[in-house]
């Protein structure tokens, strides 16, 4: 752990003009030395002096972006290791490349936490509360524990979850033909390749839209849902303080979603306000259905609303049980009107959801639900920490598809298939540290459920 | 021969684990009594007459090259011999031979019978004796005492065994064999936890009454590859085996059939083999398939009774027949043994240490299908590991241990105790992190220096095996030296090109001549070796930075009350097991990685100099 030099984006991104970017370790200084070159080229690097140069990405052999290098040597630093730190503009784009350069410069993502725990082991600090140390303790064996992300977003977990069913699939497909030679299981070459391809395909596609700046840059996503008339619309305009959805006393009017950024107490967050969730009679409405459900899916969180001023219906129950595994805000809305609902049933039912009463149309409670939006969605780890999170599951992610790509290759090459096995057997730790381990019942399993072998 | 009842083992139990015990110990050194209920049934096997396979052959070869019996006595009575996944790479390649049934027992014992220090006992063993807690020997039914310093218990599939065929049941422990009842109680007041399994045999038909024109031929390999690294004969194949499939019809009076299933009505409760399903699960499972294969495999030369490889059912006799009748090749066949399930105890194997001794009662060893496994390599891998243990140790030496990175036995051992069993365990390829390293090619590389030191491969096979290194030594300087020029203009070594999955070892010898009478099997050796070397090394690496931190140690004294970050769990598990390296604290059951993690971490603060006050909460 304490041999390699580690890496990671030291500021909170987005709004500042400034970002950091940080080494600590023993080649803190060759690996900067790598991706950066000072103004003057053979300027001497002085300890605590920032030098004015340019990040340089060395393999397309081009210069990128201006930047400020700071080395500060041991052992009179926070980690008591070296350090090194590139400020430049706070671009999360071209805060995640020089990070990415940085590895393939040698240095390694640092864990969450884990200069604090350098300083704390090389002494540097002092910690006295028993939590403090838990919690660095924790930090560094996320390494072996699965890495929360539905905190980030929520379309993910489930797109790696099937990328990890999809490598349970080729693998029982290649140790099955390699396990039972004798059992006419007609799993060819092509099959396996085919398979493979498909995966690999997905990854890209994954990769591609996994766009930390992007992720930052339009927050969490709160889908604001409920039956018609509840006043969806009328709590997203005053949110917004802004009329921007159409609001009119006729269900069903709010054709389509409505998609629109804003702060909560300095989080950035989408807000998408979602056409009256029922039965649809006019064909553009199934159509908003099926977005409406893709929405839902893949939003970080939702706001769930009632209008209380009325009896709690067998749609209104269905729709809480719809959402059971997502992250809700149960909101009862028309607090000025006499209640009529069952607010205490829906409550139970909605388990360990917070609720709230709201009036959006008087403004009643609102700038309590603006603190529970943000205590419910907000994630505990602070930005910095997300950040890293973000980019170490993109790191991982690229390294399976090395290894699939490879074991395509090693495939269509004609090398033995236990080789290809090999490959995919590599992603198993990668896939661990995203969803869990796969172990090798899971692929014996998977074997014996879908081939019929065994004599 | 021993006139006292008093031996150093005692093997009860002369399956194929209690066979390889009984001639380990005795190989070694030690005095052995190896007691089994009929002296016909040494080395029976109770289910297909065949031996290896994918992963089986894997342990075939490994006993063979640490000095066990079943390569040479399977070559020796090999009617039909294959290597699997022949054209595949050689880390999945596997020996599989037909066995003649009656053959092999025999030869097992004679040789059994000629092993010095050995004693064969007919008798029927129902108390395991101890005294303070450490076994002493055993009693016989008739009331006889036989003493020893240690016990190896192989009793397979007899513990409390329970024959069902279709709702009527019987005990057994094999057909028609009488149950152990009372040695399976005795275990349990001993303190050991048992719990149930069940597997399953199919019928034996007589040859003369199937139709053998209706079924596919499966022939024999042209150059029969053996599974003793010692054979020196050349192998023959005698018999043919043939493939047959079941028809739709036959499925509907299978599933017609159902309720008078022990295992689908309930009646059984022992939980199945899934690798070794029956006829009534394929069926049900895979009601899709419009039709399911089986192996007509004749069980000797001399013998007309076929085994039906893929028909194990436990169905009633009746409808065993219309089964049989409702495929075409098999309608005339007469069923000489019906087919039966069979549920019996086990024992939990997570309560075994490395060397399978039982940690509850000292110098008691189990071995075999008592531990959950389920195939007869598996239980003759254990049988021959145990039966080095108990020698070690009461010669008060250091234990046999073998690694995951070391040997399949290594592999399946290390699965029965760390992770235990919920089902019948079989041993396949891919529960080897480092398959690509532990290949038939190479077994006697990795095992045959252990086999010779422990006093289990004699002198002269010793030899054979140097000089076969030194050959291939001498290959691979040879290999490396010289050169082949490649279409870019460069030059590559021998070695480098035979890396290409197109090339084989005979397309180098097209550029140059070797002449060192390299067999078929060190060619392929030498190729395996040169193919998988990139992978190889990096696995390498790996296997020594994980002994690395295995090797690291955990002082005495240290509190693991004091380790944040675990759970009350594995604090108590740690205390009782007082494992003194990393290595040995991940081997504890219910330690988790993530525990591991911590553990270390909290090692590393310690050996800091001054760690400041207050840092760990007094808990």
């Amino acid at each position: 752990m304490a041999e390699d030099t580690i890496i990671a984006i030291s500021t909170p991104l987005g709004y500042g003009g400034l970002g950091i970017v940080r080494l600590s370790g023993t080649k803190a200084l060759p690996v900067a030395r790598k991706i950066f070159k000072p103004r003057k080229q053979k300027i001497k690097i002085q300890p605590r002096h920032p030098l004015l140069g340019k990040m340089y990405h060395f393999e397309q052999k081009k210069y990128f972006e201006e930047a400020y290098l700071t080395y500060f040597p041991q052992p009179h630093t926070y980690t008591r290791e070296d350090v090194v730190e590139i400020s430049c503009h706070g671009s999360p784009v071209i805060l995640e490349e020089i990070v990415r350069l940085g590895i393939k410069a040698g240095a390694r993502l640092a864990h969450p936490g884990e200069f604090t725990l350098r300083a704390f082991l090389s002494g540097r600090i002092d910690i006295l509360q028993a939590e403090a140390v838990n919690d660095l303790i924790q930090a560094s064996s996320l390494q072996q524990a699965q890495i929360s992300f539905h905190q980030l977003k929520g379309s993910l977990s489930s797109r790696i979850m099937n990328l990890r069913k999809s490598i349970i699939h080729i693998l029982s497909q290649i140790e099955a033909s390699i396990e039972f030679p004798d059992e006419n299981l007609q799993i060819s070459k092509n099959q396996i390749l085919n398979t493979l391809e498909k995966t690999i395909k997905g990854l890209k596609q994954l990769l591609d839209s996994y766009d930390l700046g992007k992720a930052l840059r339009e927050g969490l996503s709160l889908a604001i849902t409920g039956r018609p008339n509840v006043g969806k619309s009328t709590l997203f305009n005053a949110l917004l303080q802004t009329e921007r959805a159409i609001v009119t006393p006729y269900p069903g009017t709010t054709r389509d979603y409505l998609q629109e950024s804003l702060k909560i107490n300095n989080s950035l967050f989408t807000l998408i306000d979602m056409a009256g969730l029922s039965a649809p009679s006019h064909p553009v409405e199934r159509e908003g259905i099926k977005r409406v459900k893709k929405l839902i899916a893949e939003a970080d969180g939702v706001l769930l609303m009632f209008d209380l001023s009325r009896k709690e219906t067998s749609e209104d129950i269905k729709l809480l049980d719809k959402l059971a595994d997502k992250r809700l805000l149960i909101l009862f809305n028309k607090m000025d009107l006499p209640q009529k609902m069952n607010t205490q049933a829906i409550r139970k039912r909605g388990k360990n959801n917070p609720s709230l009463a709201i009036s959006a149309l008087k403004g009643e409670n609102l700038d309590k639900l603006r603190d529970m939006i943000h205590d419910r969605f907000v994630p505990i780890q602070d930005q910095q920490e997300e950040v890293i999170l973000h980019l170490r599951q993109k790191l991982l992610l690229e390294e399976i598809l090395v290894c699939l790509e490879q074991s395509c290759r090693l495939l269509e090459e004609g090398y033995p298939e236990d080789l290809a096995a090999e490959e995919l057997h590599k992603t198993n730790p990668l896939i661990g540290q995203l969803t869990g381990e796969i172990q090798v019942d899971d692929i014996i399993k998977d074997i014996f459920s879908r081939f019929c072998v065994g004599k | 021969m021993n006139s006292l009842d008093e031996y150093d083992v005692i093997v009860i139990g002369a399956g194929h684990a209690g066979c390889e015990a009984a001639h380990a110990s005795s190989r070694i050194g030690l005095e052995t009594c190896l007691i089994t209920i009929h002296l016909e049934t040494i080395a029976q096997m109770s289910c297909n007459p065949a031996i290896g396979g994918l992963a089986k052959g894997h342990l075939v070869r490994e006993i063979d090259a640490l000095g066990g019996l079943m390569g040479l006595i399977g070559d020796e009575t090999g009617i039909q011999f294959r290597l699997l996944n022949r054209s595949r790479g050689g880390a999945v390649q596997a020996p599989r031979a037909q066995s003649d049934k009656a053959l092999y027992r025999l030869t097992m014992k004679s040789w059994l019978e000629k092993t010095p220090r050995l004693s064969l006992f007919q008798g029927i063993v129902t108390k395991i004796l101890t005294k303070n807690h450490q076994a002493v020997g055993v009693m016989t039914l008739e009331g006889n005492r036989i003493m020893g310093k240690a016990v190896i218990l192989t009793p397979g599939t007899f513990l409390n065994g329970l024959i069902h065929i279709g709702l009527q049941s019987y005990a057994a422990g094999r057909a028609n064999e009488p149950s152990a009842l009372e040695l399976s109680q005795n275990l349990k007041t001993l303190g050991l936890k048992t719990f149930r399994l069940k597997t399953g045999t199919p019928m034996r038909l007589h040859s003369q009454t199937i139709d053998w024109q209706r079924f596919i031929p499966q022939p024999g390999d042209n150059k029969p590859v053996s599974f003793s690294f010692r054979t020196k004969k050349k192998l023959e194949n005698k018999i043919l085996c043939h493939i047959g499939h079941t028809t739709p019809q036959t499925h509907k009076i299978i599933l017609k059939s159902l309720d008078m299933s022990p295992l689908y009505s309930g009646k059984i409760t022992g939980i199945g083999i899934r690798y070794c399903p029956s006829i009534e699960d394929k069926v049900v499972k895979f009601p899709h398939h419009h039709r399911h294969q089986f192996f007509l495999e004749p069980e000797g030369v001399e013998t007309e009774e076929v085994y039906v490889n893929g028909l194990s059912t436990s169905l009633p006799f009746p409808v065993q027949k219309a089964i049989l009748r409702s495929i075409p090749g098999l309608d005339q066949a007469k069923i000489l043994r019906p087919a039966y399930g069979i549920e019996y105890d086990a024992v939990l194997p997570t309560q075994l240490q490395a060397t399978l001794e039982t940690r509850q009662i000292s110098n008691l060893y189990l071995a075999g299908q008592i531990n959950g496994t389920s195939g007869y390599e598996e239980a003759a891998a254990q049988g021959l590991m145990a039966g080095i243990n108990v020698s070690l140790k009461l010669k008060n030496k250091k234990p046999f241990i073998l690694g995951r990175n070391e040997a399949y036995i290594g592999v399946l051992i290390d699965d029965l105790i760390t992770k235990g069993v919920e089902e019948p365990y079989r041993l396949f390829t891919s529960r080897a992190e480092y398959r690509l390293h532990l290949r038939i090619d190479n077994a006697d590389k990795r095992l045959t220096q252990y086999g010779y030191e422990l006093g289990l491969i004699q002198q002269d096979d010793y030899d054979s095996f140097l000089r076969k290194q030194d050959k291939i030594n001498k290959t691979m300087v040879f290999l490396e030296k010289g050169t082949v020029k490649t279409q870019a203009g460069g030059k590559i070594s021998f070695k480098d090109y035979l890396k290409k999955p197109e090339v084989r070892f005979k397309n180098v010898l097209e550029y140059r001549q070797f002449d060192d009478s390299l067999t078929e099997e060190e060619i392929r050796h030498i190729e395996s070796e040169v193919k998988y070397e990139g992978y190889l090394k990096r696995q390498e690496i790996e296997i020594a930075r994980i002994a690395k931190m295995d090797r690291k140690r955990i002082p005495k004294g240290v509190d693991f009350q004091k380790i944040p970050g675990l759970t009350r769990e594995v604090r108590e598990k740690l205390e009782k097991s007082c494992p003194r390296t990393i290595g040995e604290a991940k081997k504890i059951p219910g330690v988790t990685p993530a525990a591991i993690v911590n553990l270390h971490v909290y090692l590393k603060i310690l050996g800091r100099k001054n760690v400041p006050r207050g840092t760990f909460r007094e808990t």
